[in-house]
């Protein structure tokens, strides 16, 4: 699983804004074109993204093999024809090409997911998105990954207890629906505790944001994101 | 000299909206991480949709919307709440060719919730008629397949007939589900939400 690990890396130095620029840039730069030297071109940019935050590309690349895996399926699922030929190299490679420009994506993505802690990702949306849509979504993230791990314990538990009561053996109509109610009973009467901690605690509109600032170093990142962001426009 | 700066509170009612939001991104992520497995060639029975039939049908299609946004971007941001504990834009532009599907939730739970309550203000569910939930759900079904399918069509290069045979089975699963969130707020499992 590719998440954030603490470094010094170049990648790690870089203010989240910039590299949430340059990782939407790579997005739209990478599906815009299916074109083999537009897939060399963003794959080698991406490849120097994971040097920047000292990734190995192998290792990356086995993190997301479930995902390759499945994505490799699509060129045989194009190719195959229910008549003579039976299978089809047009439509396969054509498939092929669709699926290869998804790699430098997903490797830019695995940069920025190991060189920027969740925190900052939050702080960076607040700062990006004016007034309280930002606030809320900025506290509404952290409070998200906060209690991400509660909620799935206590669906886990139901699960198991459902289990323990030989749930296997009922009908799939019924073992969902009383997972679906036990969890969100659960998830409900978590949100009553958490509305009257905040509360509580004065929720307000207006609470400190997070320090966040930019280097000499994220002016030529910023600008490398926003002309990948515009690279559609040029000519191929 | 020191400026002096009032404290803006947030108001009751949006406090309680807000808290449900937050809780029903973390439920979808949690459910994303189970599913049932069913014999055979079938897919498993994944519980992630769940998570936008509840947003839209208890929040309404404004905060309904900041659930399945604050779900989306906390995948974004790095946590592991996609299924099989995935995270960030790859993911969600990728997935297994099925992002479209994770933003399709996010408009889904915004079409449940416009179509249920028929306002920005979410009412009691126990005021949503059975027929108003079923129209609702299956708005936001076509909704995430409206979505999905030309997305997994774009990003795996198959033909949209191709795209749309491949996600067929998956329907009759869905329609499975929609009709157990409608049990579950029927069954008053939901009273005084």
């Amino acid at each position: 699983m590719l998440s954030y690990r603490p470094g010094s890396t170049f990648a790690h130095r870089l203010d989240p804004r910039s590299k949430l620029l340059v990782q939407f840039g790579l997005a739209i730069a990478a599906v815009s074109h299916p074109t083999l030297p537009w897939l060399v071109g963003t794959t080698a940019f991406a490849l120097c993204t994971l040097a920047a935050a000292q990734l190995s590309p192998l290792a990356v690349l086995r993190s997301y093999r479930v995902v390759l895996l499945v994505l490799a399926l699509a060129p045989f699922i194009a190719g195959v024809a229910l008549g003579p030929p039976w299978f089809r190299v047009d439509p396969a490679l054509r498939s092929a090409l669709h699926v290869g420009r998804i790699l430098p994506v997903l490797l830019v993505s695995a940069a920025y997911l190991t060189s920027t802690p969740v925190r900052d990702t939050r702080a960076a949306v607040q700062r990006l998105i004016p007034g309280k849509p930002g606030q809320i979504l900025g506290i509404g993230m952290a409070l998200v990954v906060r209690l991400f791990p509660l909620v799935l314990a206590d669906v886990r538990e139901v699960r198991d207890a459902i289990h323990a009561r030989g749930g296997e053996a009922r009908p799939l109509r019924d073992r969902a629906r009383l997972l679906a109610v036990r969890s969100l009973e659960r998830t409900l009467d978590r949100s009553d505790r958490l509305s009257v901690a905040l509360r509580a605690r004065c929720f307000a509109w207006n609470p400190t944001l997070p320090p966040l600032s930019f280097d000499r170093r994220d002016y030529p990142v910023l600008a490398i994101g926003i002309a990948l962001a515009v690279s559609p426009l040029a000519p191929v | 000299m020191a400026t002096e700066q009032s404290v803006d509170l947030v108001d009751d009612e949006t406090v309680g909206l807000f808290t449900k939001a937050v809780l029903l991104a973390a439920l979808t992520a949690a459910l994303a991480q189970i599913s049932i497995p069913l014999p055979g060639a079938l897919p498993p029975f994944s519980l992630q949709p769940f998570g936008m039939f509840f947003a839209g049908l208890l929040l309404g299609p404004l905060w309904g919307g900041v659930a399945l946004l604050l779900y989306v971007l906390v995948g974004i941001a790095g946590a592991p709440v996609f299924s099989n504990a995935n995270a960030g834009l790859g993911y969600v532009i990728a997935g297994q060719g099925t992002g479209g599907f994770l933003v399709g939730f996010l408009v889904g739970a915004v079409v449940a919730g416009a179509i249920a309550h028929r306002s920005i203000a979410p009412k009691p569910v126990a005021d949503l008629s059975v027929p108003v939930q079923v129209v609702a759900l299956t708005a936001a079904v076509a909704v995430v397949y409206a979505i999905g399918v030309p997305w997994l069509a774009v990003v795996t290069g198959l033909p949209f007939a191709r795209a749309a045979a491949v996600m067929a089975p998956y329907i009759p699963l869905d329609l499975l589900k929609l009709g157990i969130a409608v049990g579950v707020v029927q069954g008053g499992y939901l009273a005084g939400r």
